[in-house]
């Protein structure tokens, strides 16, 4: 496992790459559904020791809804998707079409519309890559978490880690746009260290 | 004065101050005091023992090496064994649903680690906030031992 823990330049370009590319169909997918200007940062790809991962995506205090799905098929591992919670709720209100201060309480009805935003955006990034990649994914049912970011990243990597020593991160910002400063989320794409390889080699990245 | 205690990490100190640990998960906070000396320590572990990955020599990474450490960096301090006592914080799960159901999760087995590396150092458990489906912040007060627990949407709880 140690090789793929120092990643070259190119390695990490090439992640980049997928990663953007995911992302990109994924904000596309969110304008489209919430009929506004979606932007997304330059992905950031990290392989970092388990103890540093908590941090590495997003501000570690903050509340966020984060929906979790299984990737299966021809890589493995993990796509996670993160609203800050305010974000989460302003969204679920629009999905729902209802007045912007309608509800506070974040109910079934809004985790539901939570969870299916997830599973068209994960589906659009995995699509995305699909094509990219030419590689077969398929998303699991998702699972959604409203809790302090770290505590859900933490706990993400140490019970779906196949090696728990480090993980890889896939993590791109999106926002909103015009939006305040809290209309802002991450697609996170965590795959499992031996699906590295493939990627790597579906983008031809000797 | 509040010191943080990242995963991975341990602090050991005396009577004044706390140590918090913020957005807690699966992890387990173990909370070591001795009211006499008023000397305290804390460790934030992430794993039961070194056989879940390839990096045994990361000491504080896990309750069974972590434990047992953090005992005599007290003792050190100039706790007495015979005095400590323990409070446990942790051991979440989120994402529940996606789990495989024929095994304990890892915040389950953090707690269960922390709890026999425990008893085996004859070190006696007087409080608990674990498991459940929602993380924690914690904090520790060297003044008096006691440690302050926060949930997200849940009413905070001393223990």
């Amino acid at each position: 496992m140690n090789e793929s823990q120092q990643l070259r330049d190119l390695e990490l370009d090439a992640l980049k790459e997928v990663a953007n590319v995911g992302a990109g169909h994924a904000a596309t997918a969110l304008s489209q559904l919430t009929n506004r200007r979606v932007m997304i940062d330059v992905p950031e790809v990290a392989v970092c020791p388990i103890e540093e991962a908590a941090n590495a995506v997003g501000n570690g205090n903050s509340v966020v809804a984060a929906v979790l799905m299984h990737v299966l098929g021809d890589l493995t591992g993990r796509s996670l998707l993160l609203f800050e919670k305010e974000c989460a709720m302003r969204l679920a209100q629009m999905l729902l079409d209802r007045e912007e201060s309608a509800s506070r309480v974040f109910g079934e009805l809004e985790q539901s519309s939570i969870k299916e935003t997830a599973n068209i955006l994960t589906g659009a990034y995995l699509n995305g890559l699909s094509d990219l990649l030419g590689l077969m994914l398929i998303p699991s049912v998702p699972s959604l978490a409203v809790d302090l970011c770290g505590a859900i990243l933490s706990t993400t990597y140490l019970n779906f880690g196949h090696d728990r020593s480090y993980v890889i991160i896939l993590d791109t910002r999106f926002k909103f746009e015009p939006g305040e400063s809290s209309m802002e989320g991450h697609f996170v794409l965590l795959p499992d260290p031996a699906s590295l390889r493939v990627i790597l080699k579906a983008a031809r990245v000797k | 004065m509040r010191h943080f205690v990242a995963a991975g990490e341990r602090r050991v100190g005396r009577s004044e101050g706390t140590f918090s640990v913020l957005g807690l998960g699966s992890c387990v906070v173990i909370a070591l005091y001795d009211g006499s000396s008023q000397v305290g320590g804390m460790a934030h572990v992430l794993l039961p023992d070194p056989s879940y990955n390839e990096s045994p020599a990361r000491l504080w990474r896990y309750a069974t090496s972590a434990i047992p450490a953090l005992i005599e960096e007290t003792i050190a301090a100039g706790a007495r064994r015979g005095r400590l006592s323990a409070r446990l914080v942790g051991g979440a799960c989120m994402f529940r649903d996606l789990l495989p159901r024929d095994q304990p999760n890892i915040g389950e087995r953090n707690v269960a680690a922390a709890r026999l590396t425990l008893a085996q150092a004859g070190i006696r458990v007087i409080g608990e906030d674990v498991g459940g489906e929602f993380g924690r912040s914690v904090f520790f007060r060297l003044s008096d031992g006691r440690v302050r627990v926060q949930a997200h949407g849940r009413e905070h709880v001393e223990i």
